[in-house]
């Protein structure tokens, strides 16, 4: 009989399988709930990335081509005179007769009007560019060109309508044909580009230093007095212990990027700003990291220099220090590593440092020099990143 | 150099806590004596080696080295006094990143100007004391290694050298092999004869093991809950008495 009955009663006693349990299902539903509100809430928008490619681009590629060495650039120029009006002559802009010549059918032509223009005598075998100048000599790019192994070329270009200058008389009809070859001539040399962000490089590594030096000195003693086995003894001391830590988290919680940006309105934009701005976020998170530290030395130590009649001073020099040196020192270089990462970008906000030239390349569409920024930003990091690590090693 | 005597008299600790450590002990050590106390863990030894030193301070009662009544010294004076009193560690409680030899010669700094030695400067006669300590333990050759590079027999050597540096004639030893193997118990602790027998040191030494109690000890100190239950010679502890001291469900462990 046993047999038949035992199904029966387990199959009462079967709990439901984990998956159906309520807890689960409400789990996963609170989870569904929280991520489709992150979705929207984020406005994630996955074809955008497709679509946005062409965008991007330009600066990918200039990433692989950054703007660091240059050379002396030869340039050959020829003007011709024109006129748009029938009417007016044109100037009397030739090119001399022993240089590259530029011809044209008619120097009397028409806006819109196509026009055979060639030339003769440049450098073979280079480029160049046709420029329309208007009376106020401002160059408008209207076609370029190839010479052959003769310095000839021939292009055919459209007159532009272009401003004519405060008076619409009878000068403004007088224009120029400009056309420009130029190349590079000479040794490879840095960039401009190059000088000018390894000078702002430096001055990020600086201010990193400086940030971090100012920080170490106000976060050690500020460390003691939140190191909860030191100061924490009594009613008072617990009290400067709550305020020292509540500084640390409260500070600690503010981006050194806010900082900056309220430190350049009190003392102006510049590296200043941004030195403050690092000084102050490191100083809370070293105090916090200094203070953890002395919490958690070995007191036996101090326990036994003591029992040898040392003086207080004495305990600390040598049963305090040598535990909590090494650490500081790690912790310290970590730091300064770090705030070299954060000093990259708070040029962003007007801090000082690279990040500065870096947003204005972007904002300029200078690619190339953006790339050289960018890499220049990455060697550093990444080399300081490995010195911090090697010298930590040592150190611990 | 003569061991010191130690007289301690009804003395008790209770910490803020409420936890009774020590309760009304009292007992007199002769100069030149090798004491063992005895205990479980709890029972009150190391409070009651940290009173005697005042590490920690008693509640009430009065400890006498050499008729010094310690507990009426005004800091400095216990100071001064704690530099003839070695002690020794169950943790070793050496500076783990600092030299061997670091570690022995801050042994020596209740001696020195205090300013001298905060620059990490000890003088020539020091550091040749400090070798010969080091000689004496059997490490001589370890001096400017790390503390923390050696093995754990040969750190309490260290501490037994940094002990020997205050030139002591006390020599507190709280479980001084408790983290240690049997053999190299055996050596520590012949060190610690030694000093007793040459020198003339007076030891008092918390142990865990009877049989080595036995061994070293020319008396013992039984510590039950804060209270003194046996003082006697090693012979006297039979079967009735350890089960007094360790409870009814021990069973004596031999460590030969």
């Amino acid at each position: 009989m046993t047999p038949e009955v035992a199904p029966a009663r387990a199959t009462v006693l079967q709990p439901r399988p984990w998956f159906a349990s309520t807890k689960f299902l409400l789990l996963v539903f609170g989870l569904l709930a929280v991520y489709a509100y992150g979705w929207r809430v984020t406005k994630i928008d996955l074809p955008e990335l497709l679509k946005g490619t062409k965008f991007v681009r330009p600066f990918v590629v200039d990433l692989v081509r950054p703007d660091v060495v240059s050379r002396d650039v030869q340039i050959q120029e020829v003007q011709l005179g024109m006129s748009v009006n029938a009417a007016v002559a044109p100037e009397d802009v030739a090119p001399p007769a022993s240089g590259p010549q530029l011809s044209v059918p008619t120097r009397v032509t028409a806006v819109g009007a196509q026009l055979q223009v060639t030339g003769r005598g440049f450098r073979p075998n280079g480029s160049g560019t046709l420029f329309w100048v208007n009376p106020i000599g401002n160059p408008q790019q209207v076609g370029t060109f190839h010479t052959d192994a003769t310095g000839a070329f021939a292009v055919t270009i459209t007159v532009p309508e272009v401003f004519r200058g405060p008076e619409s008389g009878p000068r403004g009809a007088q224009q120029r044909l400009l056309a420009r070859v130029t190349w590079e001539t000479g040794p490879l040399r840095p960039s401009k580009t190059l000088l000018l962000v390894g000078e702002k490089i430096i001055e990020t590594v600086f201010l990193a230093l400086m940030g971090t030096t100012i920080a170490i000195v106000a976060a050690i003693p500020l460390s003691f007095l939140g190191a909860k086995n030191l100061t924490a003894k009594n009613p008072l001391g617990t009290t400067i212990y709550f305020f020292t830590r509540t500084f640390f988290n409260v500070t600690r919680s503010i981006e050194p990027l806010i900082l900056a940006i309220v430190f350049t309105v009190w003392v102006g934009l510049g590296p200043f700003a941004g030195v403050l701005a690092l000084a102050l976020h490191s100083v809370a998170v070293l105090g916090k990291l200094y203070s953890e530290q002395i919490e958690s030395i070995d007191p036996g130590p101090i326990e036994a220099i003591a029992a040898t009649g040392a003086s207080p001073l004495q305990v600390v020099r040598y049963a305090v220090v040598p535990q909590i040196v090494p650490p500081f020192i790690a912790f310290t270089i970590y730091r300064w590593d770090t705030n070299v990462r954060m000093s990259t970008v708070i040029g962003f906000v007007g801090g000082g440092g690279v990040g500065f030239i870096l947003q204005q390349y972007i904002n300029l569409l200078q690619y190339r020099q953006a790339a050289t920024a960018v890499w220049a930003i990455t060697l550093v990091v990444a080399a300081l990143d490995y010195l911090s690590a090697v010298v930590r090693e040592r150190v611990v | 150099m003569k061991g010191a005597s130690l007289k301690v008299e009804h003395l008790s600790k209770i910490y803020p806590d409420g936890t009774v450590a020590l309760r009304d002990v009292s007992f007199e050590v002769a100069p030149g004596q090798f004491v063992v106390i005895i205990g479980l863990s709890g029972s009150g030894k190391s409070t009651l080696m940290r009173c005697i030193n005042r590490l920690i301070e008693p509640t009430s009662g009065k400890v006498y080295i050499d008729d010094i009544d310690i507990t009426a010294l005004s800091v400095a004076e216990m100071r001064r006094l704690r530099r003839s009193i070695g002690m020794i560690f169950q943790q070793f409680n050496l500076v783990k990143r600092s030299s061997v030899l670091t570690n022995v010669l801050s042994g020596r700094l209740g001696y020195l100007p205090p300013w001298w030695s905060l620059i990490n400067h000890f003088p020539r006669d020091e550091v040749d004391r400090a070798m010969a300590n080091l000689r004496r333990v059997g490490i001589p050759e370890k001096a400017r290694t790390r503390a923390d590079q050696l093995s754990g027999g040969q750190q309490q050597r260290v501490g037994i050298a940094r002990a020997l540096m205050q030139e002591p004639r006390l020599i507190l030893a709280d479980e001084p092999v408790a983290s240690l193997d049997p053999a190299t118990s055996h050596s520590v602790l012949r060190y610690l004869e030694e000093l007793n027998k040459k020198d003339g040191i007076t030891v008092l030494c918390a142990l865990h093991f009877l049989s080595l109690a036995r061994r070293y000890g020319s008396r013992i100190l039984a510590l039950k809950a804060g209270q003194l239950v046996y003082q006697g010679v090693p012979a006297d502890i039979d079967e009735r008495r350890f089960k007094e001291i360790y409870g009814e469900d021990a069973v004596e462990v031999e460590i030969t």
